[in-house]
């Protein structure tokens, strides 16, 4: 299992952030690399890519408030 | 979640893309195969695109394919056709439709008839990516659809996706072909995080792999026996959600995803309103004058003898879209009052 955390440095204040949409169901397959949720920091679009192939699990579903360094998702 | 009755014919997939994504998907891929395609318009750069159809083409291609442009309607669509005829193939960002008019001589007189006037000599293959629609309080400049407006004149093909799968496969269609094509995508559809959480039926799986959706195909989305409803881009949303709540009231509806407004597929309305005998078109466009007529006439002209009960439309009140959240809900078509102009005519004559 490989956490698919929110990068520290993803944006560089205490602001939350929101889960726009994830580009897979909970349980797809996903492949590394591959974009697989999109966020938004204020009117700022970002994205997080798979740090490894295998079954996502979302942790955090659309229009949860996160933050950095936050464990949205496992991959495994 | 929508699932395209044809999504596999072009691959399954497992990603459920926005429409932003989907349609951004088909600019890269093109833009990779064929060097003559670039994009150029206001903030479409840097910024990849108000509606963010152009995220990241800048940093892969270069500034030289990824052309930031001043507020110059006239002057940078005026570039794009120079380049269509020299043989580019453009694509122009114009993110609201409301500014079109700035720049209406350079679209209609030049870039819709230039194959036509100079007889077939030259080609204009210039697609235009267009945010448009309200419904977001941003009041009458930044709200119209105007689809009417340029449906009426000759020489524009007009797409209007409503999900991520058609959105894709339509700007792969709008690329490829060899005159002025429109691509014109409603804000509330596109799922970018600032308009609002996604529409869930606007997101589709969308397969990797390149395909092509053919103009002038309406999708059947749901059957019925009762009444036809009609919808284009956002609207298609609104009759889905109608049909759900009819379905509890007994009522069978049909619902029509025209995909494109030009060309339109008159035959599919025709055939499901032979079906059904009620047709109610839905459209965010402005009543009068407009879409809903075009499609009531086109039924009606064929064949009077179809109607069990008078076609209705539902349609935006021809006023300007008002600034207040409360009026300009008062304004939209939404599944309610698509549920009401069914049942108006629902009831025994």
């Amino acid at each position: 299992m490989i956490d698919l955390v929110i990068p520290e440095d993803l944006w560089n204040d205490d602001r939350e952030g929101v889960i726009v949409t994830w580009l897979y169901q909970d349980g797809a397959s996903v492949e590394s690399g591959k974009v697989v949720v999109e966020l938004m920091v204020e009117k700022a679009q970002m994205e997080l890519s798979a740090p490894a192939s295998g079954r996502l699990t979302i942790l955090a579903a659309a229009d949860a408030i996160v933050h950095r360094g936050e464990v949205i998702g496992r991959i495994g | 979640m929508a699932a395209p009755p044809n999504a596999s014919s072009a691959g399954q997939s497992d990603r459920i893309l926005t429409m932003a994504r989907a349609g951004r998907e088909a600019v890269f891929s093109a833009m990779r195969k064929d060097p003559k395609v670039f994009v150029i318009g206001e903030d479409v750069g840097k910024l990849g695109g108000i509606f963010g159809t152009a995220v990241g083409v800048q940093e892969e291609f270069g500034p030289s394919r990824a052309i930031d442009t001043p507020i110059s309607e006239t002057g940078f669509i005026g570039i794009a056709c120079g380049a269509a005829m020299a043989g580019m193939r453009p694509l122009v960002e114009l993110a609201y439709v409301d500014f079109f008019g700035v720049c209406f001589n350079q679209i209609y007189n030049f870039a819709a008839k230039t194959h036509y006037m100079s007889g077939g000599q030259y080609r204009m293959p210039l697609t235009m990516m267009i945010g448009v629609g309200g419904g977001y309080n941003n009041a009458a400049q930044h709200s119209q659809t105007l689809y009417g407006t340029f449906a009426h004149m000759p020489g524009i093909k007009i797409v209007v996706p409503s999900n991520a799968y058609d959105a894709k496969g339509l700007m792969h269609a709008c690329i490829a072909d060899d005159n002025l094509t429109l691509w014109m995508v409603h804000k509330a559809t596109c799922g970018l995080g600032w308009l609002g959480a996604p529409l869930k039926t606007a997101m589709a799986a969308v397969p990797e792999t390149d395909y092509s959706i053919p103009f002038g195909e309406a999708r059947v989305w749901r059957e019925g026996t009762d009444v036809t409803l009609v919808g284009l881009g956002l609207t298609v949303h609104h009759c889905l959600q109608a049909a759900d709540l009819l379905a509890t009231s007994g009522i069978s509806a049909e619902v029509i995803d025209l995909r494109s407004l030009v060309p339109l597929d008159r035959e599919t309305i025709f055939a499901s309103v032979a079906k059904t005998g009620r047709l109610v078109v839905v459209d965010e466009d402005y009543s009068s004058f407009g879409v809903t007529g075009e499609i009531i006439a086109s039924i009606a002209e064929r064949d009077p003898r179809l109607w069990k009960a008078p076609p209705r439309r539902v349609a935006y009140p021809d006023v300007p879209v008002p600034f207040s959240r409360p009026l300009e809900d008062f304004c939209m078509p939404d599944a309610q009052k698509v549920v009401a102009a069914v049942k108006s005519i629902m009831v025994p004559h």
